[in-house]
């Protein structure tokens, strides 16, 4: 098949997209030239706001938080994402799931400004913003956080401290010099501890902490930011069965306030959490809906859960 | 819950810290100028005045070592140039007590005596002002403080790090020194700044002078190490650290990594000012060979030797450094350098976190 060949030329973009430096200019006017050589002049000036009536076409009667709207994008030539529509609500817990290659990471890069698509628009419904004409740094100011494959912490500072620095707020040397945490802030602080289960670890070194530990201390600096929608990848990779099982508890709690996306390969974990899954395939949605209706889905079986499963 | 104990350092120090802090102030504060002024020539116990001048050089040395530290240890930024920030300091000090010698030169003129020597009829704009200590002291500040926002603020944008930054730092202390040796950069050339007879009108050579300098020296050393002990147990102090151990995920919670590495790096280099500004008067003579490369980098080896990111190593280092130094350039002037590059090995083989660390670990041990 020419596409298998063409998901392996995609993984050299990957690197460079997850890498978590800011988008450089090169990287960001790459895809509109790109996009304005393949469509002509239709995307050559794109609206920084979307159409209100377009929005209220796609979202309709839902609760939407975040809206992926006709989104396609290609790197030389190999299509990641065709025309894809994805509408997360407020409160979810979304999996998404799918074969190598299928664009899960494309998306989540698309949704957080690393990868500017070719066509198509991101938004919050509350929001008029097109979100794919924002940079890394407003989208995470408007509460999408995103949490990357291998844990990222401080390591030499404590649990406590890593909390305080992620917290939100004025960021600046001036503001810094002269921090104080409020008692608001503190009680916070320790609830969100409280939560990601390391109340009891918060004078310990965030790189003594066991694997599985520190992938929670980064969900716990995330929450610290206020996030709006939790963005969350392979968080399980390299996880202990317990820790698993902690994890999927964690990822439960947390949706609901907020709404959680979670990339995973493992069937089994997004079994144990999944409300509703979405199976993509190829840059589409192939399937979504819950996990029964989902695993059952003959397509899906064909090309995701195709070997028989034991 | 037990949480809040565990947000870095509370306080500045606990209650050990301040002793030990309240005995070091008054062994440098009380008892040494009394072992020199009060203790008769005759006693056993009298401290000679090269003892203090060199003392006083020592704690000058000690204020550069915390600037090196605040960077290096704390921000993860290595200079191998703040030697330039300690000249540009000591030229603006060396400028007004050139001024203040007046027509006592040899050449009875008000010019300084290689202006008259180079036959020039009048001063240069920016000897200006220099007449006035208040104008000098300051320039001894903004100067290398200018130079140093300047420079970072291209380099940091550019994220230029590591090994590149050091050397460009080498580059810029270099340029400038051959800058400064010209004659008519306008500052002494090869020769320098040097003849002094007094500062504010009292007379460099008067015991009573050397000890009020030195005296100086240890109150800047203490206010320079309050302030870096501030800011490292600040908040600020807890980014500049997570800059240094991930720059990208510093950025990811919000923070601007350029703005406080600009911060530590201006700061850094005011303070290497002041240290210059406080050591000229007492070592009489400043000229281009204090920025030579290989100063700053030995400005390096007393942190390392010391210990990085612990302030109290980086002084410590600058003083056992610059101890052996003296011994050695003394008792056996050709081996100095062999010794300072064994010393260099051994601490980076056997002592990787300098003295400092070392002593922490047998305390632990204890």
């Amino acid at each position: 098949m020419s596409e298998s060949s063409a998901v392996s030329s995609s993984v050299p973009a990957e690197p460079r997209a997850s890498s978590e430096a800011p988008p450089s200019p090169e990287v960001r006017a790459e895809p509109k030239a790109k996009s304005n050589e393949k469509s002509g002049k239709r995307w050559s000036v794109r609206p920084r706001l979307v159409d209100p009536e377009r929005r209220a076409a796609v979202v309709g009667t839902r609760q939407a938080v975040l809206v992926v709207d006709n989104v396609s994008v290609s790197f030389d030539g190999f299509k990641a994402i065709t025309d894809l529509t994805l509408i997360l609500d407020k409160g979810e817990l979304r999996c998404l799931i799918g074969p190598n290659g299928a664009g899960k990471t494309t998306l989540m890069d698309i949704i957080t400004g690393k990868t500017k698509p070719d066509s198509g628009t991101v938004f919050m419904p509350h929001d008029a913003r097109d979100l794919t004409q924002l940079t890394e740094y407003e989208i995470a100011a408007l509460g999408i956080c995103r949490k990357f494959q291998r844990p990222t912490v401080f390591a030499g500072h404590t649990v406590y401290e890593n909390m305080e620095l992620a917290l939100t707020g004025p960021k600046g040397v001036w503001n810094s010099l002269f921090f104080r945490l409020s008692a608001e802030q503190k009680q916070k602080i320790e609830q969100i501890l409280e939560q990601i289960g390391l109340h009891e670890h918060a004078a310990v070194r965030a790189g003594q902490l066991a694997h599985g530990q520190k992938q929670w201390l980064e969900i716990g600096m995330l929450l610290a930011q206020d996030p709006r929608v939790l963005l969350v990848d392979e968080p399980i990779a390299g996880m202990t069965h317990q820790e698993t099982e902690r994890t999927a508890e964690l990822l439960k709690s947390l949706a609901g306030e907020r709404t959680v996306v979670v990339v995973e390969h493992d069937m089994e974990f997004v079994r144990s959490i999944a409300q509703r899954v979405t199976v993509l395939h190829e840059g589409k949605v192939l399937a979504e809906g819950d996990i029964d209706s989902v695993q059952n889905n003959p397509r899906v079986v064909e090309v995701y859960l195709g070997e028989p499963r034991t | 819950m037990k949480a809040e104990p565990a947000v870095g350092l509370k306080a500045l120090h606990d209650k050990r810290g301040w002793l030990a802090l309240a005995v070091a102030t008054l062994v440098l504060c009380v008892v040494i100028p009394v072992l020199s002024l009060a203790v008769p020539v005759s006693s056993p116990l009298h401290l000679p005045d090269y003892l203090i001048a060199l003392f006083g050089k020592f704690l000058c040395y000690g204020i550069v070592a915390l600037a090196i530290d605040l960077i290096w240890g704390f921000t993860g930024i290595l200079s191998l140039g703040h030697g330039v920030f300690f000249a540009l300091g000591g030229y603006a000090m060396g400028m007004y007590l050139m001024l203040s010698i007046g027509a006592q030169g040899v050449y009875k003129s008000a010019l300084p005596d290689f202006m008259v020597f180079l036959d020039w009829k009048e001063l240069p704009w920016f000897w200006r002002g220099f007449d006035y200590l208040g104008v000098a002291l300051t320039a001894a500040l903004v100067v290398p403080g200018l130079l140093a926002f300047a420079f970072g603020y291209f380099a940091f944008r550019s994220r230029i790090r590591g090994v590149y930054f050091s050397i460009i730092t080498q580059a810029l202390t270099y340029a400038l020194m051959l800058l400064f040796f010209r004659n008519e950069t306008g500052f002494g050339g090869n020769n320098g700044l040097t003849d002094f007879k007094s500062l504010y009108g009292y007379d460099l050579h008067q015991p009573s002078t050397k000890v009020a300098l030195y005296l100086f020296s240890a109150l800047g050393l203490l206010l320079t190490y309050l302030l870096c002990r501030y800011i490292v147990t600040s908040k600020a102090g807890r980014v500049l650290r997570a800059i240094r151990d991930a720059e990208s995920r510093a950025m990811f919670v919000g923070f601007n990594p350029t703005n406080y590495k600009l911060f530590a790096w201006t700061l850094s280099a005011v303070l290497c000012g002041l240290a210059g500004a406080l050591y000229v008067p007492q070592v009489g003579i400043i000229n281009p060979s204090e920025m030579q490369p290989a100063n700053s980098i030995e400005m390096g080896i007393w942190v390392a030797v010391g210990g990085r990111a612990t302030l109290f190593g980086a002084v410590l280092g600058a003083f056992l450094v610059n101890g052996m130094r003296s011994f050695f350039t003394a008792a056996m002037p050709n081996a100095w350098l062999y010794v300072l590059g064994l010393l260099f090995i051994a601490v980076t083989l056997f002592f990787p976190d300098g003295v400092a660390g070392a002593l922490g670990r047998l305390k632990r041990k204890s």
